[in-house]
């Protein structure tokens, strides 16, 4: 094991297998012979995420692997090698009025297998769900090069375990992804964002909470500190009211279905403190959309940070933080908040003393502060994963079971989370908290 | 761990000491261990395999399902949960006896937080009451299978269940945040919760539908989904099948996706218009039973475009339900279209396959021509725009040589929705009945990986086991005989 404090950031080696039984034949020549640990690699945009490797590894690139197998449009779905990039994907289905209606940041780069063990997401999480609600077939091989399926290519199915739901947000840990089939949505014909400042914390709550017998039926509820709000402007190129908190409702469907919730959002914004309500359309749309979904990978921040709260309590979190300094945006809906530190936090002392009291607030709502980037070393004492949660142990387990030898991303999720956490409080809120 | 040899009291392999030890975690009046009492609990929806456990619980909260797990575990006996016994599947057959878990007295509705949109339940809590107590909130919870009024969330968990509004929202798994359960070694773990986007495995997602082997829920943390603001419920009438299954294949491919798309054969059809006197046309092939929802200024329009399709596909007519109480009423058919069956059959086997959308047409072709095949009277209720066929095979249990043919037909059926790209089963589980047809669905590769990911959750496989997989449950449970055994009728 290498010193926990001198990661390796990068490996030295690599295979790029052309093909998916290629894969299995190199990943079970390395299991009986060298050993040596494995980094599977898609789009290289989420390398930096969460704990270093623990050991000088293999790059397993799935780079070559990179074409759609089979695109039944009328079925409403598409299976795709891991390699496939997700920005030709999207544009392949978009000819055919379809999308995988999830926010990916770095689109161009990133690839399906990459998405699917990172689990991003954006905005539209709210109307749309997540990864886990569009993975419904998944082939995959074990670190000993042993290739397996689960799911199949039609969107109902529960036939055998749903090991596509264990794979999605895996992060490279139990095995490598070789295939995935997805269930898709229909384009939207049309989309529009509705942008409104509050000056208080307790408006947007009550907002919230109207919005939420609204008889619109937005797909993003998004809040926006004065940072973030700042470089999502910049970011798209797109004017947005200033003030301490910026309020974004996102709407899509018809022509006539935006027409009227905007409508209807105009109002209920205003009846909730706004003065004034900027609606963002058509090209302008699109712009924020992907500004929206790219700051989370944005900032060249000393830490960057993923909050899961409840949705009634983000608002208090989200002050807090505002207050610290931090460049935050949420995806108010959801409850799920991405903040990059301030400029001037220059050493681990200061990045830990931000990141300890926005736990505090989290965790007394039963939520989660999740460190996805930050300086090299600091990883240790900035502690990624928090406090250690009950159900720990089992994915230690789970891990155990499909990665016997600790071969596949030492060090890089639960393993690493167990190494450095906590040990579990009583007072955490969980099911029936 | 401790072991008792003492077999000689109490029922089948259970101890007389075991016994008195449920009855002091639970109280005499939940445990049934008389041969007599325990019949109600052979069987499942699923009556052609049959199978007596040996004492029947029913706890009445989290610490006594703890208790029983630690008893099985110390006297090495198996378990297996149990909810409302809906199961189409023998999802709750105890395969090896032992000791059955039966949930249904833990049916509180504990939380409701409509702010976070979420609730929690007990396991045992009748699916459709959920709905019931949340109406008038303008929330409701989206899993609707046509058992909803006696299948509990917690049967629905375990074998992800969907329904006929699926299509739309998902199925169970994209309804659940959390879970707390009963691990197979007694541990309480509690998994995912009200927060979005925990770091860690989707441990949630992997145990719905694990169909009771990786352990007892006892609390399940349930999404809130919003109720739409308008509906159009429409009735399309089709003089062919063919005709009906190509509309159903357009509308999807249109990029409509409706609240639901469900289709009835004339077989069905007669039954429930038996039943119920809708006025369906009992010479029309097949009915289309289309709903979109969502707001008022859209829905109009989708189903103008949905009429235009069935048009172009050739439907003789389509009505719409122009009232609250038509729509109900059609609902009402469509879901308790099952009860209507016993006007058709003494009994009957129900299907559970999935092929890609456009393949409708050849399956139900297929379907037609086993059933001629075999001598087999099929018809047909299911869920069209997730391709989720279920055939209904008639038959009467009392002549072995009928259940033989309708075990051919199902095997048939089945296995060409493997070749036609699908699945044996969309939303009733592998349970026993299909456990035979994993090894055509999946590798031994695949298999064994599942294995694995088992053995995280249920090394010793006492709980559930011989389901699911088609290999003995895990070490020490090799006494247990394997599953399907020969398909046997019932006695």
């Amino acid at each position: 094991m290498n010193d926990p404090g001198k990661p390796i950031s990068r490996a030295y080696d690599e295979i790029v297998p052309a093909t998916a039984s290629e894969l299995a034949r190199l990943l079970e020549k390395n299991s009986s012979g060298e050993r040596r640990p494995l980094l599977p690699v898609g789009g290289r945009t989420a390398l930096g995420f969460g704990f270093p490797i623990a050991r000088e590894s293999l790059e397993v690139s799935l780079g070559r692997l990179d074409q759609v197998l089979d695109f039944p449009a009328r079925d409403m779905t598409v299976t795709v090698e891991a390699g496939c990039r997700m920005g030709i994907l999207q544009e392949q289905l978009r000819q055919e009025g379809q999308r995988l209606p999830i926010d990916i940041p770095m689109a161009h780069r990133a690839t399906a297998g990459g998405v699917v063990a990172c689990n991003p997401g954006g905005p539209r999480r709210f109307g749309f769900g997540t990864m886990r609600d569009y993975v419904i077939g998944i082939g995959a091989v074990t670190a000993d090069g042993q290739p397996f399926r689960a799911g199949g290519r039609v969107v109902k199915n529960v036939a055998g375990y749903d090991l596509c739901k264990l794979l999605v947000g895996s992060g490279g840990s139990l095995a490598v992804i070789s295939e995935v089939t997805f269930k898709l949505k229909p384009v939207a014909a049309a989309s529009a964002l509705g942008w409104a400042c509050f000056d208080q914390g307790a408006m947007v709550n009550d907002l919230l909470t109207d919005m939420s017998t609204s008889q619109a039926r937005p797909v993003a509820i998004e809040l926006l500190g004065p940072k973030a709000a700042r470089q999502i402007s910049a970011e798209s190129r797109q004017q947005l009211p200033e003030g301490p908190l910026l309020v974004g409702v996102g709407l899509e469907g018809s022509r006539a279905e935006v027409d009227w919730q905007a409508e209807v959002v105009e109002r209920e914004l205003r009846a909730g403190g706004a003065n004034n309500v900027v609606w963002k359309e058509e090209a302008a749309a699109v712009a924020m959309w992907s500004a929206l979904t790219e700051f989370q990978v944005g900032a060249e921040s000393a830490v960057t940070f993923r909050a899961s709260l409840r949705p009634s309590r983000t608002v208090e979190f989200m002050t807090a933080a505002i207050d610290a300094g931090v460049a935050v945006q949420a995806h108010l809906g959801n409850g799920v908040v991405h903040g990059h530190l301030p400029d001037d936090t220059l050493d681990v002392g200061r990045a830990c003393s931000i990141i300890k009291s926005l736990r505090a607030v989290a965790v007394s709502g039963g939520g989660q502060v999740l460190i996805e980037r930050c300086e090299p070393g600091w990883q240790p004492e900035l502690d990624l994963w928090g406090t250690a949660r009950g159900d720990w142990e089992l994915m230690a387990a789970l891990k155990k079971e499909l990665d016997p030898g600790e071969l596949l991303s030492p060090g890089r999720g639960i393993d690493g989370a167990r190494a450095s956490a906590r040990p579990i409080e009583t007072n955490e809120v969980g099911v029936g908290g | 761990m401790g072991k008792s040899n003492d077999t000689s009291a109490g029922t089948g392999g259970i101890s007389g000491e075991l016994i008195r030890r449920f009855q002091a975690i639970v109280g005499d009046d939940a445990v049934l261990s008389a041969t007599d009492e325990l019949l109600v609990y052979e069987c499942d929806g699923y009556v052609v395999e049959k199978k007596l456990p040996d004492v029947v619980l029913f706890p009445g909260s989290t610490d006594q399902v703890v208790e029983i797990v630690l008893a099985c575990n110390e006297f090495d006996v198996p378990f297996v949960p149990r909810g409302a016994g809906t199961s189409l599947a023998g999802g709750c057959l105890p395969v090896g006896g032992g000791v059955m878990i039966t949930l249904t007295r833990m049916k509180e509705i504990l939380e409701v937080n409509l702010q976070d949109r979420f609730a929690v339940v007990e396991p045992g809590l009748v699916n459709l009451h959920l709905t019931q107590h949340l109406a008038g909130t303008g929330f409701h919870y989206a899993p609707d299978p046509s058992s909803q009024g006696a299948c509990t969330i917690g049967g629905n968990v375990a074998t992800n269940s969907g329904g006929p509004h699926t299509l739309k929202y998902g199925v169970t798994v994209n309804h659940v945040l959390g879970l707390e359960v009963v691990m197979p070694d007694g541990r309480l773990v509690e998994l995912g919760g009200a927060t979005e986007g925990l770091a860690g495995y989707d441990l949630t997602g992997l145990f719905v539908g694990s169909e009771g082997t990786f352990g007892i829920c006892t609390k399940v943390m349930v999404r809130l989904t919003r109720d739409p603001v308008a509906y159009r419920t429409m009735l399309g009438i089709f003089e062919t099948v063919g005709d009906a299954t190509r509309a159903i294949s357009s509308i999807i491919g249109e990029g409509i996706i409706p609240a639901a798309l469900e289709m009835m054969d004339q077989g069905i059809v007669e039954a429930v218009e038996a039943a119920y006197g809708f006025g369906f046309p009992l010479d029309a092939a097949a009915v289309l039973l289309m709903e979109v929802d969502g707001l008022e200024v859209a829905v109009d329009e989708e189903a103008r475009r949905i009429v235009e399709i069935c048009d172009q596909a050739g439907a003789r007519e389509v009505r719409r339900a122009e009232t609250q109480e038509e729509r109900q009423l059609l609902w009402k058919c469509r879901k308790q279209a099952f009860g209507a069956i016993g006007r058709l059959s003494p009994s009957y086997c129900t299907q559970d396959g999935v092929v890609p959308r456009t393949k409708l047409p050849e399956i139900l072709e297929f379907i037609t021509a086993a059933g001629e095949r075999h001598g087999v009277r099929i018809v047909n209720v299911f869920h069209a725009g997730d391709g989720n066929i279920h055939p209904i095979l008639l038959f009467d249990e009392r002549d072995k040589e009928q259940i033989a043919r309708v075990f051919s037909a199902s095997d048939e059926i089945l296995g060409k929705c493997i070749d036609l790209g699908g699945s044996v089963t969309g939303e009733h589980g592998i349970g026993v009945e299909k456990i035979s047809f994993m090894d055509r669905l999946f590798s031994s590769d695949d298999l064994e990986v599942m294995g694995r990911v088992r053995a995280a959750f249920n090394p010793k496989g006492r709980c559930s086991p011989a389901k699911m997989l088609p290999v003995a449950g895990a070490c020490g449970m090799e006494h247990i005989e394997r599953s399907h055994p020969g398909k046997q009728a019932a006695p």
